[in-house]
């Protein structure tokens, strides 16, 4: 009896520990049956008292504790290793799904008596796996992130030392954290007098720069990013410089500390270049404006000078002709001479001011050719006729040896005759009497040659050239010789060539007669 | 009935040239030496022609003319610049307005009066 009293109350004292602890706890006798549980048991594994207490632990809960592990357990290590701890358990349960569980079994003797009972404690540790391997992976994470982290900021350190840029990282306290090496470099910095200073004291206070202040107190706070900030500066080390800075205000990648990011670029040469670009511009225009004007002013003048000595001039060929023509009257011989002097000299002025005028507009590249088909011998037929009077007076022979077959030329009519007239009767002009003038033309290649020749006074090898200008007239012996623009052969030049041709002069010397030569293309080649 | 003319010319010498050359040619000429009295001209005499030069001392002839032409009475009037003027915007500017004829000075006074008809209608 006091055995069994004994041993009651020593169960119960056990009862008594067993239900205050949290963890379900299980006591089992030699047979593995239970002889009591904690309360908590049956709150964790949901099982009820009657179900439990005398059973087989394996059978409990419709055999769910049947589990070879915890046979393993019981059986196997126990008898042999006594404590055993820790001993994990993975298990899934119909009622309560899967759990991992450590357990700690004790196998203990029973103060009186030698019955011996196995107390097992289990920890449910399933939340603290997987709070554990959250862990895990979280500093799996961390430490990848970490390294990344140091990856870049090595990349970072890498890509500062190797930009070309000048590139300065400041912390929060706007002293430098590092530099870049093209940063010593160019501002001609000691690393030693550069970490860890405060950026505005650098280079011997050269850096406290009211406009950087700016940027970095004022600026950079409100916006993080700031980018093309021009600041100019005296530095005593490298002069007067602009430069153009680009701020980051950067996180780093721990711990909350921000760092500013300034990129320097130098642009002082590019801004001197910029401004000569600017001021080369300006001047450019200016220039353009001014040419623009002057040839504005230039047109505006000679079309007042046409139109000014056209007004006097259509009173004097007008009347002349009146008069001459005998409209209202008969004129003695004198008197028809002389009005035909005046008529011939007021004609004569006018195609002066005709061929100025041709001569600016070529000049001004205004000059536009009407381009047709034209017939080449019929046209040099037509100007034969228009100077043969011019001949006749003179008692000169006039050749024409215009070859058959000649295609017909794409040209401005009225320009060719133009210049045939001016060349002809130049070499009417510019002749001996009993002299001869003759016209070629032959086609060569896909142009047509045509040479207006004369037997005349012939041009010294020193004024061939002056021929070309305007006004030129040759000094000659001939008295009669003074007619003529001198502006004829330059504007016939400039006509030929508007059609893509040239015009080209020979003469073996004085009195040994001349010959211009000039071709036209078939299909013009001239501006349309 | 001789068709009228009016002539409007700044010059003195070649507005007389004109009408002594179109008088001759059989025309009733009426001359006005500026552009305000060449329009009251027009206005009162409702010609068959007028001859215009173009810079007069008042205003272009242009505007002259274009006065008339937004008058009905004489909108249908057609006209021949004869300008000192010879410059291609000059001409550009006289061919934009219509019933209208261009020649150069100096004139051809054999041919004039043959010219000038070819615009009477």
């Amino acid at each position: 009896m006091l055995l069994k009293k004994s041993k009651k109350k020593s169960i119960d004292y056990s009862e008594g520990i067993i239900n205050t602890v949290r963890e379900p706890l299980v006591a089992l006798d030699k047979n593995l049956r239970v002889l009591a549980v904690s309360r908590s048991f049956y709150n964790v594994f949901k099982v009820k008292p009657e179900e439990t207490i005398g059973e087989l632990i394996y059978d409990l809960g419709n055999k769910q504790w049947d589990i070879p592990k915890l046979r393993e357990l019981l059986e196997d290590i126990l008898p042999n290793h006594n404590p055993f701890d820790d001993y994990e358990v993975e298990h899934d349960f119909d009622t309560i799904g899967r759990r991992i569980m450590l357990l700690n079994a004790r196998q203990i003797e029973e103060a009186v008596g030698k019955e011996q009972i196995i107390l097992l404690a289990i920890e449910d540790i399933t939340r603290r796996r997987e709070v554990e391997s959250g862990l895990n992976k979280i500093r799996e994470e961390l430490e990848v992130t970490k390294k990344s982290a140091d990856e870049a900021s090595e990349f970072a350190e890498s890509i500062i030392n190797t930009v070309r840029e000048p590139l300065i990282a400041l912390d929060q306290d706007l002293r430098v954290v590092s530099v870049s090496r093209s940063f010593y470099d160019f501002f001609k910095v000691k690393p030693e007098e550069t970490v860890g200073e405060l950026i505005y004291d650098l280079g011997n206070k050269q850096w406290d720069i009211p406009k950087l202040r700016e940027l970095l107190e004022t600026i950079l706070p409100e916006r993080t990013t700031f980018d093309d900030y021009e600041v100019e500066h005296d530095f005593a080390t490298i002069g007067r410089r602009i430069m153009l800075l680009n701020a980051r205000q950067i996180q780093q990648a721990y711990g909350k500390e921000r760092i500013i990011l300034l990129a320097i670029e130098d642009i002082t040469k590019r801004s001197a270049v910029e401004d000569g670009l600017e001021k080369a511009h300006i001047e450019l225009t200016e220039l353009a404006t001014e040419l623009e004007r002057v040839a504005q002013v230039k047109s505006e003048f000679l079309s007042n000078m046409s139109h000014e000595l056209r007004t006097p001039l259509n009173s004097i060929n007008g009347f002349s002709e009146v008069l001459y023509d005998e409209t209202f009257g008969p004129l003695n011989e004198k008197q028809k001479q002389y009005v035909n002097n005046v008529l011939t000299s007021g004609k004569h002025l006018l195609s002066l001011i005709n061929q100025i005028l041709d001569m600016a507009k070529v000049e001004a590249g205004k000059m536009t050719l009407t381009l047709s088909s034209c017939e080449i011998p019929v046209l040099l037929n037509e100007i034969s006729m228009l100077v043969a009077d011019l001949v006749n007076k003179t008692k000169l022979q006039m050749v024409l040896e215009i070859d058959d077959d000649l295609p017909n030329i794409e040209a401005d009519e009225l320009k060719v005759k133009e210049v045939l007239y001016n060349l002809l009767s130049n070499a009417i002009k510019f002749n001996h009497e009993g002299g001869k003038v003759g016209i070629k033309a032959k086609q060569i290649g896909s142009e047509i040659e045509i040479v207006v020749w004369d037997t005349g006074i012939g041009i010294a090898p020193e004024n061939m050239e002056k021929i070309f200008e305007g006004f030129f007239r040759v000094d000659t012996p001939y008295s009669r010789v003074t007619e003529g623009t001198g502006l004829g052969l330059p504007l016939s030049k400039k006509l030929v060539e508007l059609h893509g041709g040239k015009l080209t002069v020979e003469s073996k010397g004085l009195n040994k007669g001349s010959s211009v030569h000039f071709t036209l293309p078939i299909v013009s080649g001239g501006e349309k | 009935m001789k068709k009228k003319i009016v002539v409007i010319d700044d010059n003195a010498n070649n507005l007389l040239l004109e009408k002594d050359i179109l008088e001759f040619a059989g025309f009733e000429v009426f001359c006005a030496a500026n552009a305000a009295d060449g329009i009251a001209m027009v206005r009162k005499e409702k010609p068959d022609i007028i001859i215009m030069d173009v810079r007069l001392p008042d205003m272009p002839g242009t505007e002259a003319i274009e006065i008339l032409r937004q008058d009905k009475e004489t909108s249908e009037i057609p006209v021949v610049f004869v300008t000192a003027s010879v410059m291609e915007k000059d001409i550009e500017e006289i061919a934009k307005i219509p019933n209208s004829g261009y020649m150069s000075k100096p004139i051809n006074t054999r041919t004039f009066v043959e010219e000038i008809s070819q615009f009477i209608k």
